[in-house]
């Protein structure tokens, strides 16, 4: 019998972008405040978190400029998530973050553990976590490399939000060559809850018993964030690389456990561990509140035997989350946390003293101010315009294909475009019995609320369009969330963003985020939303070539839909109804799928937006979805006009009949016409006797709309000038559009 | 020489130091709740049996190796693969 081992080949982990040490700056500033040398087990921690991932310390300052407040804001940017009121004394909690690193090496894992990391910071609200979305970005799917990432994040998802017990109802993918290493992995949980059982990430008061719940410490994970030191490299690199494990059916128990502890009142603040483990949760959790923590390391209870009280301190393990709890209650929660079966320890309690003082047994192990370690001194970075911004904006003209009906198709078969149905039938998008409108049904899931609302949620995302223009490709970005929300009757009342970039040291990186701030900024103000959290991922770079991935910022948002709102999908019910389009079509090609998957063009001009009108459009929208006159309706996003009819007739198994010279346009060409991606437009389905109504009620507000065609039981047509210039029939467009994903996958290497 | 037909086994687990939910679970609440505090650890994996056509034992583990890397049945960032020829 012969037996052997496969060495892991070197090829495979990600070279190490995410890990700077400590700048000579950040070791001065230590060092003064201190009034001495750090340790070993401090500058661990400081290193852990003063990395860009817990500090923010590059961002900061210019996420301080987007709007944050409102008559419906609880809890804004700050926290582990962001908490909205929705009436009758329930709260929506909102969060956004990624796992992008961690799923590019075990994409598997990495997906699973990122929702679970989501789904902490929901709960460590207080709240139930009701639903997940996850917007997605991957390579070419002509790559084996992107459809293992592929698949295997979508089933990483999958598995971890089944077995919870969350629904997945929603998100959004897209696939881009500068995506091949570097994936982003997204993930968006909502939660629901009491407003008079929120608890804050905040150690008010001294005296109270610090507890460590759930799974136990391990060394697993210390490589996760930012940890890079040799003074740990006892262990080999492949030792330490190990990568986190989900573990769901504990993370399931904790949520449980933890919710009957918030509904029994006794938990007086909570926090979850994620990225800089307990330094970033203890020192957080005390620099809010102005209090200081202290622990005794012996009590944590380790997965390994010999475990360094710098490793405890910084390790990532999954599925752990701080508590504060009176000392009277303190018997509750333990019999809580045995029933359970959840794992605990006492570890410590909250000081006056505002220090975070570590003790192993009666050795004090590091001993610094809470709010020292909790806040990073800013880094101060330059940006300057890219200069290949240039060379996009002025891009040649392609020429006019010669059949458009194939270019439809095309389009339709594109991975970009075609049917997700693949993706979201492995989720379980049900569970909880709260889905009222399920992925693909509209531009919008819609959950029902415990007071006669229902919660819209939505994604939007465009790396294509941001990275040829980062301001209106991110304009566009927060616009088409919001248009998905008011396509099903949603008024908006919060986003979070997740801003995805390259090494912000970068200054061409760093101004493409500068720009994408503003745009959000301009966009919420524009319409009077806040932005109640987020998330900032910098360092997302291709291994192989050392390119940044195209700017990616990532918009959720959710909005409420009264009672009577009447339900509308995007598949078109009547034959003989009216087809009509809301807004204008122009000349903005740049970044759309048409340029970049048919003529393999990158540049252009990107679509832009009308902020002064953005706002009385949505409210128009919305009242005319509320009249009840409105049989289906989509935004028109990628693809364009084309394919927005396109997918509303494969999708309601109807034909259509467009005379395309009605759509309102300044367009100079056919193809851009059919094609180009400008924003805030829909497609609405009404009947006849409401078209001159409906047309008019936009007009009058100064939004070009008009009837543009019929429903009929044919294929898809378009006519100009009386001649026929598209015509499919319905089982081939349809086939284009359901069938991309799946075979692409089934592709063999 | 003729081709003969080799037993093959593939065995797939996290890496040592990472965790095993499932085999931390059959550890717990079966074995141990079972009454039998004797077993230690428990860790699950899977495991893959191939019969492989090759003129030598060496060449039937070299290609089920070669398969595994190829055909990613493990990620060598999470997994250990131990390759192993039965008969």
């Amino acid at each position: 019998m012969t037996r052997s081992v496969i060495e892991e080949p070197q090829s495979w982990t990600l070279v190490e972008v995410q890990k700077p040490n400590l700048t000579d700056e950040e070791i001065r500033y230590a060092v003064k405040k201190l009034q001495r040398e750090p340790n070993e087990v401090e500058w661990a921690m400081l290193e852990a978190q003063w990395s860009e991932h817990c500090s923010y310390k590059s961002s900061k300052p210019l996420l301080k400029r987007l709007p944050s407040k409102g008559p419906r804001v609880l809890v804004g940017p700050g926290f582990d998530a962001g908490v909205i009121y929705i009436g009758d004394g329930w709260v929506v909690t909102l969060h956004i973050e990624s796992h992008n690193h961690p799923s590019a090496i075990d994409p598997y894992g990495g997906a699973a553990t990122g929702v679970g990391g989501v789904v902490r910071d929901i709960l460590s609200l207080g709240t139930r976590p009701i639903a997940l979305l996850d917007p997605l970005r991957f390579g070419s799917m002509d790559s084996l490399h992107t459809r293992w990432l592929f698949d295997n994040v979508v089933r990483g998802i999958a598995d971890y939000g089944n077995c919870i017990g969350v629904p997945t109802v929603g998100g959004e993918v897209e696939f881009d060559t500068f995506f091949e290493r570097n994936c982003l992995v997204d993930v968006v949980c909502v939660g629901l809850g009491r407003k008079d059982k929120l608890v804050l990430g905040e150690a008010r008061d001294p005296g109270d018993l610090v507890y460590l719940v759930g799974g136990r410490t391990g060394r697993d994970g210390i490589r996760g964030a930012s940890f890079a030191s040799k003074t740990l490299a006892e262990k080999s690199d492949t030792e330490r690389s190990a990568v986190q494990v989900p573990d769901p059916f504990t993370k399931k128990l904790v949520i449980e456990a933890i919710l009957e502890a918030v509904d029994a009142k006794i938990i007086q603040g909570m926090k979850d561990l994620g990225g800089g483990g307990l330094t970033c949760g203890l020192s957080e959790i005390a620099a809010k509140a102005g209090t200081g923590i202290e622990i005794d390391l012996n009590r944590v209870q380790t997965r390994e035997p010999n475990m360094q009280p710098a490793e405890i301190m910084i390790s990532e393990s999954q599925e752990r989350m701080v508590l504060l709890v009176r000392e009277e209650n303190e018997r509750k929660l333990v019999n809580i946390l045995n029933k359970w079966e959840i794992g605990y320890a006492k570890i410590g309690h909250v000081t006056r003293d505002s220090l975070l003082i570590i003790r192993r047994g009666n050795e004090v192990v590091a001993k610094a101010p809470a709010k020292f370690v909790a806040e990073a001194p800013p880094v101060p970075r330059s940006a300057k315009r890219p200069e290949y911004l240039d060379a996009l904006a002025e891009v040649p003209e392609p020429a006019m294909p010669e059949d458009l009906a194939q270019t439809l198709i095309e389009l339709l078969s594109s991975p970009n475009i075609a049917s997700k149905e693949w993706i979201y039938r492995q989720y379980d998008h049900e569970v909880g019995i709260r889905t009222i409108v399920k992925p693909g049904q509209a531009d919008s899931a819609i959950l029902r609320l415990p007071n006669k609302r229902s919660l819209a949620l939505t994604t939007g995302g465009n790396s294509k369009q941001c990275y040829v223009d980062s301001y209106w490709g991110t304009v566009g970005v927060v616009s088409e969330a919001f248009c998905n929300l008011v396509a099903v009757g949603a008024e908006p009342v919060a986003a979070v963003d997740h801003l995805q970039f390259g090494n912000p040291g970068n200054p061409e990186v760093y101004w493409t985020f500068k720009e994408a701030i503003r745009a959000i900024a301009n966009y919420l103000n524009a319409v009077g939303v806040p932005c109640v959290g987020g998330k900032v991922s910098f360092y997302n770079e291709d291994s192989m070539n050392r390119r940044a991935i195209k700017p990616s910022p990532v918009i959720a948002a959710i909005g409420l839909v009264e009672s009577k709102t009447p339900k509308v999908l995007q598949a078109l019910s009547r034959e003989g109804d009216d087809l009509i389009v809301v807004g204008n079509t122009s000349d903005e090609m740049g970044g759309s799928e048409y340029y970049e998957h048919i003529h393999k063009l990158v540049g252009g001009r990107v679509p832009r937006v009308n902020l002064k009108k953005e706002k009385t459009l949505l409210r128009a929208l919305l009242r005319t979805l509320r009249r009840g006159d409105v049989e289906s309706l989509h935004d028109i996003s990628k693809g364009g006009l084309a394919v927005a009819l396109a997918e509303m007739s494969v999708q309601g198994h109807k034909g259509v009949t467009v005379d395309i010279d009605t759509v309102p346009n300044k367009t100079s060409r056919m193809d851009n016409l059919l094609f180009s991606e400008s924003r805030s437009r829909f497609f609405l389905e009404t009947k006849p006797k409401n078209s001159a109504s409906i047309v008019n009620s936009f007009k009058r507000l100064g939004i070009p709309s008009a009837k543009v065609g019929t429903v009929t039981d044919n294929g898809i047509e378009f006519l100009s000038k009386r001649q026929v210039i598209i015509t499919i029939p319905l089982d081939e467009a349809s086939r284009a559009w359901s069938e991309a994903i799946p075979r692409a996958m089934e592709a063999t290497p | 020489m003729s081709p003969a037909s080799f037993t093959v086994e593939v065995v797939v687990e996290n890496k040592s130091l990472a965790r095993d939910p499932e085999g931390e679970t059959i550890h717990h609440n079966l074995i141990l709740k079972g009454g039998y505090s004797q077993v230690t650890n428990v860790r699950a994996g899977k495991l893959l049996r191939m019969n492989v056509e090759a003129s030598s034992p060496g060449e039937a583990e070299q290609l089920v190796r070669k398969l595994c890397d190829d055909l990613r049945i493990y990620n060598p960032a999470a997994h250990v693969c131990q390759v192993r020829v039965v008969s």
